[in-house]
C-alpha cells in the first residue's frame, strides 16, 4: 500500500499524456490555428514522418551521434578506468574531479564550449591554426566539423559516466583468474586481453545501452551550440521534434515523431532490461 | 611484476592529460567569469595573465533578475526531490519487501518510465498544462521533474532496500509493530545513505534541466539556466555575465562532485548498473 501513491500519481501525470500523445498524433493539430481545429489524419503523420526528408535527414544524423559519442566514450572510458583503477589517495581525489563533468548542467557545457570553439576568439581554431589547420568558419560553422564537434562536447561529459561503470565493473573481478594466469606465465597485455575483457563483457552491455538510450536524448547541447546548423547538419531527430512541436505548433505532427522516437528508445530500454535481469542471474 | 619506470611515467603522463582535457573548460569558464570583455576575446588567448575583475559579478548581481533565477531554481529543485522521496522510498520498499512477481517486476516499469526521451512526454504534457491553464507555474514545472526523479527513485531505493538484512524488521513485526512501524522506524533509518543518494540525483536532475522549464516557465518563474540564455541580451553577448550566471548554475555540481562523491558515484552506478 506504500506503493499506490506513486502508482495513482505516475498514472495520471505520465500514463495520459502518453495515450493524449498517442491519440492526438492521428490529427493534424496547429497550435496556431485561431480555432484549434483537430482534423482526423489516420496514420498520414507517420507515413508523411518517412517521406519527409527532414526526418530522415534527422534519423541519419542521430544515428551517426549515437555512434559516434558512444563508440569514443566506450573506448575512452575504458581507457580511463585502467589508467585511475589504483586505489590511492592521489587517484581517488582525481577521480572526484573527473566527476564534475557529468554533473554540470548540459547547457552551461554548450555554452563554454560554444566559446571556446568560437571562429573570432575561441581557444580552439586559434591553436588549431598555430598547428597548421584552418577552420574556415569555425568547427561549429563548417558543414563536415560540426557534428564531430558537438561529438567531442558530449564525449567530454559522458566519459567520466562510462569510466565510472567501468570501475565498479574493474572492482568486482575475481582475483583467482589471474593468479593462475600468473602461474601459467601469461604477460599483463595477456592476461588483460584473455581475462579482463572477456569478464567484463556485461559491464559493456550495461555501458553501451545506458549510454546509446541517453544519447538518443540529446538536445541542450545541440540548443546551445548549433541550434541544429549548419543547415542541419546537427539536427537530430530529438531537437528536430522541438523545432516541429514548440516552434511551429504542429503539435499532432510532432507527437508523431516523438512517438517514433519513443518506440525506438522502447525497444532498447528492454534489450537493457533483459540483460540486467539476465546478470542477476 | 612491478611496473617499470617508464610504464610510469606514460601513466602519469596519460592521467596528466587526462585531467586537462577535463578540467580545461571548466578552468576557462571559472576565469572568464573574472575578466574584462575585450580580455575574454584576446587573441592570443590569456589563460591566467590578465586583469582579474570583479565587474562581472557586480552587473549580474545588480541585475535584480538574478536573485530570482535563482530561487526559483532552488524551489524547483526542493519540490521536486521533496515530492520524489515521498513518493518513491515508500515504492521502493513496496517493491523491495513484496513477494508477488507482479509487483516485483513492476521495478522494470519505473526503469522504462525513466529512458522515456523527455521531449515524448513534454509536448502532450505541455498541451495539458495549458488546457488546465498551468503553463508558466513551478507546479507544472515540478510535477513533471517528479515524474522522472521519483522514477529513479523507485528503481534505486528498491536495490538499496533489498540489501538491507530484513531479520531486524521481521522480529518487530513478531513483536507486534505494524509494517508502516517497521518501515519507518527500522528500514529507513537504515537506509539513509540511499536516500541522500537518491536526494542528490534529484536535486542535479532538476537544477540541470533547461528542456522542461524552457517550454513550462514564464518570466516570473524562469529557472538559472534560462537567466544563462537571458544574459546574451539582445543588445550584446557578454561572455563575462554568461560565466558568471554559470557559476551560479554549477553550484551544486561542483559541491557534489568533489564533497559527496560517494553518495553520488553509489546512485549513477547503483542506478545504471544494478538490477
Amino acid at each position: 500500500m506504500l506503493l499506490s501513491p506513486l502508482l495513482i500519481f505516475i498514472v495520471v501525470i505520465a500514463i495520459y499524456p502518453l495515450f493524449f500523445s498517442f491519440y492526438i498524433s492521428f490529427f493534424k493539430y496547429r497550435l496556431t490555428d485561431p480555432n484549434q481545429t483537430r482534423t482526423f489524419l489516420g496514420l498520414a503523420n507517420y507515413i508523411n514522418a518517412f517521406k519527409d526528408p527532414q526526418v530522415t535527414g534527422a534519423i541519419a544524423n542521430t544515428l551517426i551521434f549515437v555512434a559516434g559519442t558512444v563508440i569514443v566514450e566506450i573506448a575512452l572510458g575504458l581507457g580511463l578506468a585502467l589508467l585511475f583503477a589504483a586505489e590511492s589517495r592521489r587517484t581517488q581525489m582525481l577521480r572526484s574531479w573527473m566527476l564534475i563533468p557529468m554533473a554540470l548542467p548540459p547547457l552551461v557545457v554548450g555554452l563554454v564550449w560554444k566559446s571556446l570553439y568560437n571562429v573570432d576568439f575561441g581557444v580552439i581554431p586559434y591553436y588549431l591554426k598555430q598547428l597548421g589547420l584552418d577552420m574556415g568558419r569555425g568547427p561549429l560553422g563548417e558543414l563536415q566539423w560540426a557534428m564531430p564537434a558537438v561529438i567531442l562536447i558530449d564525449v567530454w561529459q559522458w566519459t567520466p559516466l562510462i569510466m565510472v561503470i567501468f570501475l565498479a565493473g574493474l572492482k568486482s573481478l575475481p582475483h583467482e583468474p589471474y593468479e593462475a594466469a600468473r602461474v601459467d606465465g601469461a604477460t599483463r597485455w595477456q592476461s588483460f586481453w584473455y581475462i579482463t575483457l572477456p569478464m567484463l563483457k556485461p559491464t559493456f552491455l550495461v555501458a553501451l545501452l545506458l549510454r546509446t538510450m541517453q544519447s538518443f536524448k540529446v538536445f541542450d547541447i545541440i540548443y546551445a551550440t548549433t541550434g541544429g546548423g549548419p543547415g542541419s547538419a546537427t539536427t537530430v531527430l530529438n531537437y528536430h521534434i522541438y523545432t516541429v512541436g514548440m516552434v511551429f505548433f504542429k503539435m499532432g505532427y510532432a507527437a508523431a515523431l516523438a512517438n517514433i522516437l519513443l518506440i525506438i528508445v522502447a525497444a532498447l530500454a528492454i534489450l537493457y532490461i533483459i540483460v540486467l535481469e539476465r546478470q542477476q542471474i | 611484476m612491478t611496473p617499470s619506470r617508464t610504464e610510469r611515467i606514460i601513466r602519469v603522463a596519460l592521467m596528466a592529460l587526462a585531467m586537462f582535457f577535463f578540467m580545461l573548460p571548466i578552468f576557462w569558464l571559472m576565469t572568464t567569469a573574472f575578466k574584462f570583455g575585450r580580455e575574454a576575446f584576446a587573441i592570443p588567448p590569456k589563460w591566467i595573465f590578465f586583469d582579474w575583475t570583479l565587474k562581472n559579478f557586480q552587473e549580474v548581481l545588480a541585475n535584480s533578475k538574478t536573485p530570482r533565477y535563482i530561487m526559483n531554481s532552488i524551489i524547483v529543485s526542493a519540490g521536486a526531490t521533496t515530492f520524489s522521496l515521498l513518493l518513491g522510498v515508500p515504492a521502493g520498499y513496496a517493491i523491495a519487501r513484496s513477494r508477488s512477481p507482479l509487483i516485483n517486476s513492476s521495478s522494470y516499469f519505473f526503469l522504462l518510465l525513466l529512458m522515456i526521451p523527455p521531449i515524448a512526454m513534454l509536448i502532450p504534457f505541455y498541451l495539458v498544462m495549458r488546457d488546465l491553464h498551468l503553463l508558466g507555474t513551478y507546479a507544472a514545472l515540478i510535477t513533471l521533474d517528479t515524474v522522472f526523479d521519483a522514477a529513479f527513485v523507485v528503481w534505486m531505493m528498491r536495490s538499496y532496500f533489498m540489501d538491507v538484512p530484513q531479520e531486524m524488521e521481521e522480529a518487530a513485526l513478531v513483536d507486534g509493530a505494524s509494517p508502516l512501524q517497521a518501515f519507518t522506524k527500522i528500514a529507513l533509518p537504515l537506509s539513509v545513505p540511499g536516500i541522500v543518494a537518491s536526494a542528490l540525483y534529484c536535486i542535479i536532475f532538476s537544477w540541470n534541466d533547461f528542456l522542461f522549464a524552457l517550454m513550462l516557465t514564464s518570466p516570473k518563474t524562469k529557472t538559472i539556466p534560462l537567466g544563462i540564455l537571458a544574459s546574451f541580451s539582445a543588445v550584446e553577448i557578454s561572455w563575462g555575465r554568461m560565466a558568471v550566471m554559470s557559476i551560479f548554475a554549477i553550484i551544486p555540481a561542483l559541491i557534489i562532485a568533489l564533497f559527496l562523491n560517494r553518495y553520488f558515484v553509489q546512485g549513477l552506478t547503483m542506478g545504471a548498473a544494478k538490477g
